[in-house]
C-alpha cells in the first residue's frame, strides 16, 4: 500500500509545506524572467559614470598606478588584503603600460555605455575597476565601492539586450545572450546588495551620538574640506538640522525592509534621490551620489522606464504595479 | 507581493542549474554580508572567523567594504600640508587636497582620502609616546610614498609634510562668527631616497 500525504504523521505537514512555500518564494524572487529594460538604464548610467572615472584615474596616472605613485606597489599591502585583491597595475612598470591599461578602462566604459560588445564591455569594465581600485587603496571611496557592485550585476546580467547598439545590430539577444531569467538574477543582486549597504551603512550611523543628537548633518555642512555649497546658514537653524539628520538616519536603516513593499517603495526611492543628489551638491561627491542614484533604480520596475521611453506620463499605479507583466 | 522587479509570469522549471545557481548566489551574498560584518572594528571573532574562505572573492571582486559612509560620526576633514625645496635651493608650498588646483572635482576628492584615510593612522600630538611610536610604525611607509610621489612631481630635492586636522566648528561658533586653530601634527622631512635623519 503506497502512503499518500495524508497518511503522513500531522506533524510533519506543516514542515513540508513551509519548506515548499519557502522554495516557491526563492524561485518566484530569483528565476523569473523579467524585462531587462531596467538593466539596460543601469548599464547606461554606470558605463558614463565609470568612463568619467576612469578619464580622472588618468589625469594623474603615475601618481594612481606608477611606481612612484602615491603608494608604492611593494606597500600596497599594508592597505588591503594581498594577494587576494589583485590588480594589473602590478604588473605595468613604466608609464606607458600604465596609460595603455588605463586607455582601456576607459574603453571598455564607454562601450558599455553604448552597449557595443556589451558582455566584453562589461567584464574589461570590471576587471578595469578592480585593478585601479586594488593598486590605489589610498584613493578610493564610496563611488569605486558601488560601480564595482553595479558592474557585478550587469556581467552577470543581459545587460545590452535594451537601450544599446548590440540590440540594434543584432536584436534582442545580441547583448549578452537570450533573454531569460538572468536580468531578473542581475537586478536582483544589485538590489539585495544596495539593502546590504544601506543596512550597515544606517547600523555604523547608530554608534555616533551627532546622529542621536540629530546634529550630525552639521558635522558634514561645516567641513570645509567637503564643501561645495555653502550651509552653514543651518546653524541659526538647529531644530532644521535635527529633523534632516533624523530623517537621513531613518531612511537608511529602513531602506533595507521599506524599499520592498510597493506603497513606501516610491517614498524611499525619493528620499534616496534626496539624500545622494543633497550629498553631490553640497560635499563635492555628485560621481558618487549619481552612482548611488543609478543602484537605486533596480526598484523601478520596467512599466515606468517604457512610459519615459515613450513620453508617456508616469502615473502613481504605474510605479506601484511593479509585480504586474 | 513585496517583490521589487515586474515579473512576467513564467518562471523557470525546477533543475539541476537552478540549484546550483542557488548556492551561487547564497555564497556570493554571504560575502557580501560577512565583509562589513567582519569590519572596520568594532567586529566580532564570529565574523572574523566567518570572512576567511571569503577572502579570495571579496579581494578578486573588490567587495571587501565596510560601508560606515560618515560613521560613527562626521569628524573634521583633513590635508596634508607640504614645503618642497627644490634643487635650486627654492621652495614651493601646498595642500593635499588643494581646491584652486586640483579640478575636476572628482580627483580632488581622489587625493582628499590620501589625507583622510592617512589621517585615520596618525595619532594626536599630545597623545601618549607609546601609542604615536606604535602608530609610526603604520603610517611612516604611507607617508613615505607620499612624499615620493610630491619629490617625483614637482621635481624636488626634500619635501616636509604636515597632518593638518582642520578645525571643526559649532552651530554657536559659526553664528557668533567664531572659530578654532587647526591641529597640525609633524609627519616629517624627507629626502628623495628615504628619510632625511
Amino acid at each position: 500500500m503506497i502512503a499518500t500525504p495524508r497518511d503522513r504523521p500531522p506533524s510533519r505537514r506543516p514542515l513540508r509545506s513551509w519548506l515548499s512555500d519557502w522554495a516557491t518564494a526563492w524561485n518566484a524572487f530569483w528565476f523569473t524572467v523579467v524585462d531587462p529594460l531596467p538593466l539596460a538604464v543601469i548599464r547606461f548610467g554606470t558605463g558614463v559614470l565609470l568612463a568619467w572615472s576612469s578619464l580622472v584615474w588618468l589625469l594623474d596616472a603615475d601618481a594612481f598606478f606608477g611606481p612612484r605613485g602615491w603608494l608604492a606597489p611593494g606597500d600596497v599591502w599594508r592597505m588591503n588584503d594581498q594577494p587576494w585583491q589583485w590588480s594589473w597595475f602590478f604588473a605595468a612598470a613604466d608609464p606607458t603600460a600604465v596609460r595603455v591599461l588605463g586607455g582601456l578602462s576607459v574603453c571598455a566604459a564607454v562601450l558599455l555605455a553604448i552597449g557595443l560588445a556589451t558582455p566584453l564591455a562589461a567584464l574589461v569594465s570590471l576587471l578595469a575597476l578592480v585593478s585601479a581600485a586594488n593598486r590605489a587603496p589610498l584613493n578610493t571611496f564610496g563611488l569605486d565601492d558601488t560601480l564595482g557592485m553595479l558592474l557585478i550585476g550587469l556581467v552577470v546580467g543581459p545587460s545590452g539586450a535594451r537601450l544599446s547598439i548590440d540590440a540594434r545590430l543584432f536584436g534582442a539577444g545580441g547583448g549578452g545572450g537570450a533573454v531569460g531569467t538572468r536580468a531578473n538574477v542581475a537586478l536582483r543582486l544589485i538590489q539585495v546588495h544596495l539593502c546590504v549597504i544601506y543596512f550597515f551603512s544606517g547600523c555604523g550611523k547608530l554608534f555616533g551620538a551627532s546622529w542621536w543628537e540629530g546634529t550630525a548633518i552639521w558635522g558634514a555642512a561645516a567641513n570645509v574640506q567637503y564643501r561645495t555649497l555653502d550651509l552653514t546658514w543651518l546653524a541659526a537653524h538647529p531644530l532644521a538640522v535635527n529633523a534632516i539628520t533624523l530623517a537621513t538616519l531613518f531612511w537608511e536603516v529602513a531602506y533595507a525592509a521599506l524599499v520592498w513593499p510597493r506603497l513606501t517603495r516610491p517614498l524611499f526611492l525619493a528620499m534616496a534621490v534626496a539624500v545622494h543628489l543633497g550629498i553631490g551638491l553640497t560635499m563635492g561627491m555628485m560621481e558618487f551620489g549619481l552612482a548611488m542614484i543609478v543602484a537605486n533604480l533596480a526598484f523601478v520596475p520596467a512599466a515606468v522606464w517604457r512610459r519615459l521611453l515613450t513620453h508617456r506620463p508616469v502615473t502613481a499605479p504605474t510605479f506601484l504595479r511593479t509585480d504586474l507583466a | 507581493m513585496i517583490h521589487g522587479v515586474e515579473h512576467a509570469p513564467r518562471p523557470l522549471r525546477p533543475g539541476l542549474a537552478r540549484v546550483l545557481l542557488s548556492i551561487v548566489i547564497i555564497g556570493y551574498l554571504a560575502g557580501v554580508i560577512v565583509a562589513p560584518l567582519s569590519g572596520p572594528p568594532p567586529a566580532s571573532d564570529l565574523s572574523r572567523v566567518l570572512l576567511q574562505p571569503f577572502r579570495p572573492l571579496l579581494g578578486g571582486l573588490y567587495l571587501s567594504h565596510g560601508y560606515r559612509f560618515f560613521a560613527p560620526n562626521p569628524g573634521p576633514g583633513h590635508s596634508i600640508r607640504w614645503t618642497i625645496t627644490l634643487p635650486d635651493g627654492s621652495s614651493r608650498s601646498g595642500a593635499i587636497p588643494d581646491a584652486r588646483v586640483d579640478r575636476p572635482r572628482l580627483l580632488y576628492h581622489r587625493r582628499f582620502m590620501v589625507a583622510e584615510k592617512i589621517a585615520g593612522l596618525v595619532p594626536p600630538p599630545d597623545a601618549p609616546s607609546e601609542v604615536r611610536a606604535s602608530a609610526r610604525a603604520e603610517w611612516l611607509p604611507l607617508v613615505k610614498g607620499v612624499a615620493d610621489n610630491l619629490l617625483r612631481a614637482h621635481g624636488g630635492e626634500r619635501v616636509t609634510l604636515e597632518m593638518v586636522e582642520h578645525y571643526l566648528p559649532g552651530p554657536d561658533e559659526v553664528v557668533e562668527g567664531r572659530g578654532g586653530p587647526d591641529l597640525v601634527t609633524p609627519l616629517g622631512t624627507f629626502a628623495r631616497r628615504g628619510r632625511l635623519p
